[in-house]
């Protein structure tokens, strides 16, 4: 079914109270400000990056460290492992807890790839952030609180799509990453007012639906 | 106590509590006829303003027949439980409503506080509610009873069988009850309303019927439908046996005095069944009532017929019945006029004799003088039964060749449960079941098959 | 669509603006077709060995069969005929000169028309100003017992076999010593009409017979409503009743005797109603009225379709 939700699975949920010094710095985090990590490994890496920022809006934590497997889920090292390892950092270990439970709603009810083909083979994840956290702030160079639109898609969708986005609204690009990213898909960061970003986000989605539809056009050649 | 509403500026006021309760009923010809109905839509709806807000005490301290023109209002007040009356009586009747109609309150909350309702709660509380309503809380109220099998239990429909005859032919009535039961019928009473009132004709139909259900094992209970006094006479006279006794009934003494009946007289016909009646029990009386029987001996002293035919409840309880049923379009037009007023009747009556605690069945039914339609009279069967009416009648065709007027035929009985899916009492479904006149439920090899039974 | 995703929802109007709809529970396998029988209806169901061996001993409709759990066509066709004889029995008149061209003192109530003599009973039980006039100057007065033939709820019954009845019961009554008020007819009628008429002409029993509510297929039936020392304001508790005078139930001729022999019991006992001992009667009213089905009667076939 076009568009359906593909919802993020959360593959694993750790939480360690206080975290060994070495620990701590090897994964990012500044033992002189955080004691406490929230660990996290699901099968969709961009929803969890949207997540992992969320947990920022709703708790004292610092995300530390959050990388993408190479090529995906369908490849990973074990079954516990997905797409995705995402740490949040914090000096209280109830703010951790806080943070992770911010971060599971947030994959439970609201950022998930949708399938743009009826068989679901391909996503799309055209994701609108009403209100940056400062993690995702940091990462696409604006200010905390603006809006963006997240958009991802593989590399043929993508590029027609973030075309027609950027042509759809008043939008500048914040960040483009043509493919392949560490999951061989392409990204892109999009700013502007909020309607904005809803109309380029949707007009992506329209754009990658259709190329999955019509990948062969015109059909002359 | 200010009697007032006031809609789209124009206040309308009434005299008394027995005002607002007529006005407030939805529109019946009885009523017009008695010249208390309301003049038009908008004081009606005024009429039910007012009775949304008046408290269950003052319904109490005002009863439609003063206690002391009345034995049955005396009857009421004087035997209502005080424990049940207490947790209710502060209650608008508009909060009265919402209370029934609440998903918290089960059958067995609403059987806890109908001991202390009186038949005026009952009636004003109809009055507020629309059919579903009606049928919403009147399915809730299961009342369980027992004789020779038990009627009223989830997911069961009974029928009385009545197989009348115009000159009491014995072979006759049997042609008729053999034919019902063969239709899964009878399961409530097989009851005859004879057309001679004699003891000797009532006992020899009910020896007759006796032997019937002796020779094949019917598992149900037998009644004729004479009067009170000549039942009395064949049960202790003539020894008859008897399973049930009948006598209809009305909302107050005079009305009653009209029907020959007193609560004096009930009270030892009771006494003599105790004693004599050849069910097991506990429950051994039936009733009939319907609306706009008070009005017709004009001893309604007023009050509307759906009030006075809640007091008729209020009488019944007192035996602790097996069979109530109300005859809802017997009378005539100039009680109930239309198949709308039939239909609503009949859901007002099965709802207050349910909430009053009775086994409450209905003889939906009209005369060929109202302006009723069969599809109409159909129709009404089948939201009994999803309203857990406790039993319907059942004539062949629905044709009483006796009373002349239309029923229940034996052909809807099994229609109805089937549409329902619901059963006949649980000692009855097994016999039909052994008989071969139904299988798992649905018409058996034997169904319709008067033959199988001797 | 969860209120917390503003993705989501966006996502879910531009499905809809794609034309995927929501996705719906999967449709259910269609049930198998089974191939026709050579002959869908079975034969002729309706006239069975119970229907004849019951119509001996009641006009019940009896031993018709059924499909499922409902009826069979032409019983269907039968009923819908009898519903409309009866509807048409309700509905018809008392022509206004019926009473005088058959020798009957002619009365009227304060009814003013059909559907009033429905819905007002109150209105059927007086008589007009006229009628009460015509009966205290031509009526005989101080009688015993005081017949009144009336339409009811059925003129037809009341036109049919009225007259029968009306004669049965005066010569029964006049065989017994009795004298018989002058023979009178009223139109618009109901049964407490009797405690006015009778009343006025001064009659110690009040009879009335008149036409009752039809029943299916049938709208001759007769009902007698007797009352001791008639005057307005007695009740039913104070009457005694008779119904079914017909041809298939009682025949006026029984019916006249029966009934006289209840007048007689209430003359001597001086009461009626509930307070009638009819203890001693009960041979003699059995007798009179006949226990026993008489012929065996047909139900009669109102439909016949050429084929």
């Amino acid at each position: 079914m076009i568009l359906e939700p593909l919802l993020p699975k959360v593959l694993s949920v750790r939480h360690i109270p206080a975290a060994h010094p070495a620990l701590l710095r090897s994964y990012g985090a500044d033992p002189e400000r955080h004691v406490s990590l929230g660990l996290v490994t699901c099968d969709q890496d961009d929803p969890t990056y949207v997540a992992l920022d969320e947990a920022t809006k709703h708790a004292q934590v610092d995300v530390v460290f959050a990388k993408s497997f190479y090529a995906g889920a369908a490849h990973a090292s074990g079954p516990l492992s997905g797409e995705i390892l995402g740490v949040i950092a914090g000096a209280d270990p109830d703010e951790v807890g806080e943070g992770l439970a911010a971060l599971l709603r947030c994959l439970a009810h609201d950022a998930c790839f949708y399938a743009a083909n009826d068989a679901g083979t391909i996503a799309v994840f055209p994701h609108v952030i009403t209100s940056l956290g400062h993690y995702l702030s940091k990462v696409a160079g604006l200010a905390p609180g603006s809006s963006m639109a997240y958009l991802v898609a593989p590399p043929i969708e993508f590029t027609v799509a973030l075309d027609a986005a950027l042509k759809a609204a008043a939008v500048e690009p914040a960040q483009i990453d043509p493919p392949p990213s560490a999951t061989n898909f392409a990204s892109a960061f999009l700013s502007g007012a909020q309607p904005d970003c809803e109309a380029a986000a949707m007009a992506f989605a329209a754009a990658v639906v259709d190329v999955a539809r019509r990948p062969i056009r015109p059909t002359a050649y | 106590m200010a009697l007032r509403a006031t809609i789209r500026g124009r206040t309308y006021r009434f005299e008394s509590i027995k005002e607002v309760l007529a006005k407030a009923n939805p529109p019946k010809s009885g009523d017009a006829l008695a010249g208390i109905a309301a003049r038009d839509a908008v004081e009606r709806v005024a009429a039910r303003a007012v009775l949304s807000e008046l408290t269950l005490a003052q319904l109490r301290q005002n009863p439609v027949v003063p206690y002391e023109e009345d034995e049955l209002t005396r009857l009421v007040e004087d035997t209502l439980d005080d424990q049940a009356y207490r947790a209710v009586q502060d209650l608008t009747v508009g909060q009265l409503r919402e209370w029934l109609l609440e998903t918290g309150t089960t059958g067995a909350r609403i059987r806890a506080i109908s001991p202390g309702l009186t038949p005026e709660m009952a009636a004003a509380v109809c009055k507020l509610m629309s059919n579903m309503d009606l049928m919403v809380v009147g399915r809730k109220c299961e009342v369980v009873v027992r004789a020779n099998n038990t009627l009223g239990l989830p997911g069961r429909m009974s029928s009385r069988l009545q197989p009348n005859h115009p000159t009491d032919d014995v072979e006759g009535i049997l042609y008729s009850t053999r034919e019902g039961l063969s239709y899964g019928c009878g399961d409530a009473v097989i009851g005859v309303n004879p057309a001679t009132d004699t003891a000797e004709s009532t006992a020899e139909i009910l020896r007759a019927l006796h032997d019937l259900m002796r020779r094949n094992g019917v598992p149900t209970q037998h009644c004729v439908l004479s009067h009170i006094t000549v039942q009395m006479r064949a049960l202790s006279e003539l020894r008859s046996p008897m399973d049930l006794m009948f006598q209809s009934l009305a909302g107050s003494e005079k009305a009653n005095t009209a029907f020959g009946i007193s609560v004096g007289l009930v009270d030892e016909a009771y006494a003599m069944m105790r004693e004599l009646a050849t069910t097991r029990g506990p429950n051994r009386m039936y009733f009939e009532t319907g609306q706009g029987s008070a009005l017709s001996s004009d001893a309604h002293h007023g009050a509307d017929q759906v009030t006075m035919e809640a007091r008729c409840y209020g009488f019944a309880r007192r035996y602790k019945p097996f069979l109530v049923n109300t005859v809802v379009g017997f009378i005539g037009p100039e009680y109930l006029e239309t198949g709308s007023q039939i239909t609503r009747a009949g859901l007002e009556d099965h709802f207050m004799g349910k909430l009053l605690g009775l086994p409450m069945g209905c003889d939906a039914c009209f005369t060929y003088h109202s302006a009723m339609s069969q599809d109409e009279l159909e129709s009404l069967k089948v939201l009994l039964g999803a309203a857990g009416c406790a039993y319907l009648m059942s004539l062949p065709v629905g044709d009483d060749i006796m009373l002349n007027y239309q029923s229940t035929s034996f052909h809807d009985i099994p229609s109805v449960r089937g549409l329902l899916e619901s059963r006949p009492t649980p000692e009855f479904d097994a016999w039909l079941e052994a008989a071969g006149i139904m299988r798992d439920g649905r018409p058996g090899p034997r169904f319709g098959d008067a033959e199988a039974i001797r | 669509m969860s209120a917390l995703s503003r993705t989501r929802e966006l996502v879910a109007a531009l499905r809809h603006e794609l034309g995927a709809q929501d996705p719906l529970p999967p449709a259910p396998p269609l049930p198998k077709v089974e191939p026709p029988p050579v002959r869908v209806f079975p034969t002729r169901r309706t006239e069975s060995r119970y229907a004849q061996a019951a119509s001996a001993h009641t006009t019940a409709l009896l031993g018709i069969g059924h499909v499922g759990t409902r009826y069979a066509t032409d019983v269907v066709l039968q009923f819908q005929a009898e519903l409309a004889v009866a509807h048409e029995a309700v509905g018809t008149e008392l022509p206004d000169d019926w009473a005088a061209r058959n020798g009957l003192l002619p009365l009227r109530t304060r009814v003013a028309d059909h559907r009033e003599f429905l819905l007002r009973p109150d209105l059927g039980r007086r008589l007009d100003d006229a009628s009460l006039a015509r009966l205290r100057s031509d009526a005989r007065r101080g009688v015993d017992v005081q017949p009144i033939l009336a339409d009811g709820l059925s003129a037809v019954a009341c036109m049919g076999s009225g007259l029968a009845l009306l004669e049965a019961y005066t010569r029964e009554l006049e065989a017994r010593g009795l004298t018989v008020g002058t023979p009178m007819c009223a139109k618009f009628a109901r049964v407490w009409l009797e405690d006015e008429i009778g009343e006025a002409v001064g009659a110690k029993v009040a009879a009335i017979l008149l036409g009752e509510r039809p029943g299916l297929g049938t709208g001759d039936g007769l009902s007698a409503y007797l009352v001791f020392g008639p005057r307005v304001g007695k009740t039913d508790g104070d009457r005694n009743m008779m119904s079914n005078i017909h041809a298939r139930g009682t025949p006026p001729e029984q019916a006249g005797r029966r009934l006289a022999v209840l007048t007689r019991a209430m003359l001597d006992q001086g009461t009626s109603g509930v307070a009638l001992d009819l203890a001693n009667l009960a041979a003699e009213l059995g007798e009179a009225a006949g226990t026993a089905y008489r012929a065996p009667q047909k139900r009669v076939r109102l439909v016949e379709v050429e084929r």
